[in-house]
């Protein structure tokens, strides 16, 4: 038992969260009473935006399953068993292998997956390999389990990709996992196969396992196709992390899977599942309809829905980098391959007066009315996460005015 | 098999070792004969109505979902992982109907039903390294997330033969300077099925106050009683100790599924907020999940406009359901009830093995009342009190007749012969 007072994740200054820096920097904006329209570059949710909304498969999915009056009780706590074969069905549509419905947990978003993850595998010592730059969650979650966190660098010169050499060195018989993103948040990076293969066998040698959060699964428009980490499950246990929330832009739903994708069974070790089991009967799982809507959604969502994304996605990414390329002190290391988000590089010494990534995002919010992510609060300093899931009038508009923001703060050339 | 670093032989730190309800009567089930079809299984284990038509919630409520998914408003995350300020200031409101204060909304944090508040409130005390007394009877997922979390928990009693009253002095001899940051209160009770006077929830409120901890005042069941004593908040108190209430809709409207649940500060004081609870709530909140944000959207309307019409119906079956349960429980020898339930879902009854042959304990009685009789109730062993068994009137009264029949029919078949 631990002793002492239990800080962890309370100090109120370490807790970093997305939506805490993006309010603090709305905030600035409201303090200003500025006359522009507020452009929000800075969240991963396109539901506000009238080009980005779900399909009408999924929402009358839901109101029948609400009204018919079968699903207002509870349901089993690791999820409807429709819901988990819907899911492992999904799932195995790119596997190699079969999931069982036994294999899939349903949780709220996969934020809970994150946490359940988490949770099973944290004990005393233990620590854990997370992306940097990555999702601060990860952080926040590891923080309230008492695991230690190690930081893998994502390459930015080499289209993000994991630094598996870093891998080799921070792990020890004390590491339990490795999260890889992909589609990558913040990076907008798709791994290749490849790649994907290398990870695995890195995280074999060292013998820990992977954490998969596919939460952008097939979100994906460049030259690299999504695969899915559990293609690799029978060399490495991957648990994969997933939602209905990205894919089918709604976040507000709370509908998400933590999956065991390990066909040798190293996870269907019968303590294991008892633990994984007796841990969801303490939580609370989403709503029943919700869950008894996912059949119907996953099978009855029709292509051109996933098409009509994907296009708007890959038309904004399109715009984002042509504009930034017009920004000299932002460059692009790569164009975004997939997900709503992208990495890019502010050169400071090209600015006057701006000190760093956050003083840049702070005045840029303050003048312009525009709101961006800066890259500490995913652990890169003096970079910028811009999400371009977004109706395109607004994107434009966010980027112009934040190239006019950059030729304002620009360093005075010298003349001779 | 390779070795791993991670495994189910590594010592881990989070073990729940502690029972749930679910847990226990999902044991209780796969007892079941599946091979008699001819007796449908009458199910008086758990808190959850909603398959019987009886308790169908009020058509308003689902409508205001239907129009919430419909109007494509709130697909989105909310604005903040507190709650929708419109939700959070109706169940303020709705709240305060029963305060001498008003609550304001940010008093009110939503939740992933009740469940979650409970989740919520004990990972809280454990960041903040403090301790709690539960009462015994509990309900059981106070204890598994403690576990679950490495807190300390001691049980102050119940006391069944004066209506299932807190023991005060027990809780007085348990506290000491490091114990106790916080005692949970449930009313109308799970499973006792009481509901305490104001006299009695005043007490509670000044010896927390003078033992320098707060209350935890689960209130999931808030206005379900049916007899003499009505419903009185503990936030009531809440000038003399701070209050932290559980609550959500899932008992009133018979919508468990729904999970829309709240965690409220009833601290007129501000001295949640001034020890750091309220950040500490407001961190966690930040991380965990949150309600579906369209059923937060729907929340006014569901509290503002549901009419007390519905609200006593329920009551009166309920109130039906709890005689019936009461009346037919009092033919059975083997069981006596102390109290007859006046709120909640729940009774608690006490099994005397001793009248049974071959019976050992309330586990053992419960497992084979599954097996011979297709009826599942839960063992007292779950909620801290071995031998005795909590039973749930709430459902339909034809089922509830036959399932006390047939247990009664069970006592009967394995009565010691004299």
């Amino acid at each position: 038992m631990e002793n002492g007072t239990l800080n962890h994740g309370v100090d109120t200054g370490s807790t970093i969260t997305i939506k805490g820096i993006l309010s603090l920097l709305m905030q600035n904006i409201e303090e200003q009473t500025s006359k522009k329209r507020v452009i929000s570059l800075g969240m991963g949710d396109p539901s506000a935006y009238s080009c980005f909304h779900t399909t009408h498969v999924a929402q009358e999915a839901v109101v029948d399953a609400l009204q018919s009056d079968k699903f207002n009780g509870y349901a089993p706590t690791v999820g409807l068993p429709q819901t988990r074969r819907a899911i492992a069905e999904y799932l195995s549509r790119d596997l190699p292998y079969k999931l069982s419905s036994d294999d899939v947990f349903i949780t709220s978003g996969c934020t809970q997956a994150i946490d359940v993850s988490l949770a099973m595998l944290a004990h005393p010592g233990a620590n854990i390999l997370l992306p940097r730059p990555g999702f601060p969650i990860y952080e926040l979650c590891a923080g309230f389990r008492h695991l230690e966190v190690r930081y893998i660098d994502l390459l930015p010169d080499k289209g993000w990709e994991v630094d598996l050499d870093a891998v080799d060195v921070l792990a020890d018989q004390n590491t339990v996992a490795l999260v890889v993103i992909n589609p990558g948040n913040p990076c907008g990076n798709v791994y290749s196969f490849e790649h994907l293969k290398k990870i695995a066998e890195t995280a074999k040698k060292n013998k820990i396992l992977i954490i998969a959060d596919e939460v952008y699964g097939h979100l994906a428009f460049g030259k690299n196709p999504f695969v899915p980490m559990g293609v690799f499950g029978s060399e490495v246990p991957v648990l994969t992390l997933g939602s209905l929330s990205k894919r089918w832009i709604v976040p507000g739903w709370r509908l998400g899977w933590f999956v065991t994708s390990d066909p040798s069974g190293m996870y269907r070790e019968p303590k294991t599942v008892e633990r994984i089991k007796k841990y969801f009967d303490i939580l609370g799982g989403p709503a029943t309809f919700i869950q008894a809507a996912v059949p119907r959604i996953l099978e009855q969502t029709d292509e051109a829905f996933f098409k009509k994304t994907i296009n708007l996605l890959e038309h904004a990414s399109d715009i984002l980098c042509d504009t930034i390329k017009e920004i000299p002190c932002i460059t692009c290391p790569l164009k975004p391959e997939g997900s709503m988000a992208i990495m890019v590089k502010l050169n400071i010494s090209l600015l006057e007066d701006i000190s760093d990534d956050i003083d840049f995002c702070f005045k840029l919010a303050k003048e312009e009315s525009v709101v961006i992510l800066p890259g500490t609060a995913v652990g890169l300093k003096n970079w910028v996460r811009i999400t371009f899931a977004v109706d395109s009038s607004f994107l434009e508009e966010g980027l112009r005015r934040t190239k006019s923001f950059c030729q304002r703060h620009a360093k005075q050339l010298l003349r001779y | 098999m390779e070795r791993w670093n991670f495994g189910a032989n590594r010592e881990v730190m989070i073990a729940p070792s502690g029972t749930t309800v679910r847990g226990v009567l999902k044991k209780i089930m796969e007892n079941l004969d599946k091979d008699d079809p001819s007796r449908p299984t009458v199910p008086l284990g758990h808190g959850d109505p909603s398959p019987f038509p009886c308790f169908r919630t009020t058509v308003l409520a689902e409508d205001a979902i239907v129009d919430a998914v419909r109007s494509a408003k709130f697909n989105s995350y909310p604005p903040t992982m507190l709650g929708l300020l419109p939700a959070r200031r109706a169940i303020a409101d709705y709240l305060s109907h029963d305060l001498p204060y008003t609550l304001t909304p940010d008093d009110v944090f939503l939740t992933m039903g009740c469940a979650q508040a409970i989740e919520v409130t004990i990972r809280v005390l454990a960041c903040l390294g403090a301790n709690i007394l539960l009462p015994r009877p509990c309900f059981p997922s106070y204890g598994a997330h403690a576990s679950s979390n490495n807190l300390e928990v001691r049980y102050f009693d119940l006391i069944p033969e004066k209506g299932w009253e807190v023991d005060i002095e027990s809780i007085e001899a348990l506290a000491d300077e490091n114990t106790g940051a916080m005692m949970v209160i449930i009313n109308p009770g799970n499973p006792c099925g009481s509901v305490y006077t104001h006299q009695q929830l005043k007490k509670i409120a000044e010896t927390a106050r003078k033992l320098g901890i707060l209350v935890v005042a689960d209130e999931v069941y808030h206005h379900l009683t049916f007899g003499t004593n009505p419903f009185v908040p503990m936030g009531v108190f809440g000038s003399i100790v701070p209050v932290l209430t559980l609550g959500s809709i899932s008992k009133r409207w018979l919508v468990p599924g729904w999970r829309l649940g709240w965690l409220v500060t009833s601290d007129p004081n501000g001295i949640l907020q001034k020890t750091k609870v309220v950040d500490c709530i407001i961190n966690l909140l930040n991380l965990i999940s949150h309600p579906p944000t369209f059923i937060q959207g729907a929340v006014p309307h569901i509290l503002e406009k549901t009419g007390d019409d519905f609200f006593s119906k329920i009551i009166d079956i309920l109130r039906e359901a709890a005689h019936i349960c009461y009346d037919r429980i009092m033919e059975i020898p083997c069981i006596t009830c102390p109290n007859k339930p006046v709120g909640s879902m729940f009774v608690m009854v006490k099994l005397n093995p001793s009248l049974l042959e071959d019976i050992i304990d309330d586990m053992d009685f419960c497992l084979k009342l599954a097996k011979e009789d297709s009826v599942i109730v839960l063992p007292g062993v779950a909620l801290g009190m071995k031998n005795w068994l909590r039973i749930t009137f709430a459902v339909e009264p034809s089922a509830l007749e036959d399932g006390l029949g047939r247990i009664k029919a069970f006592c009967q078949r394995h009565a010691k012969k004299h």
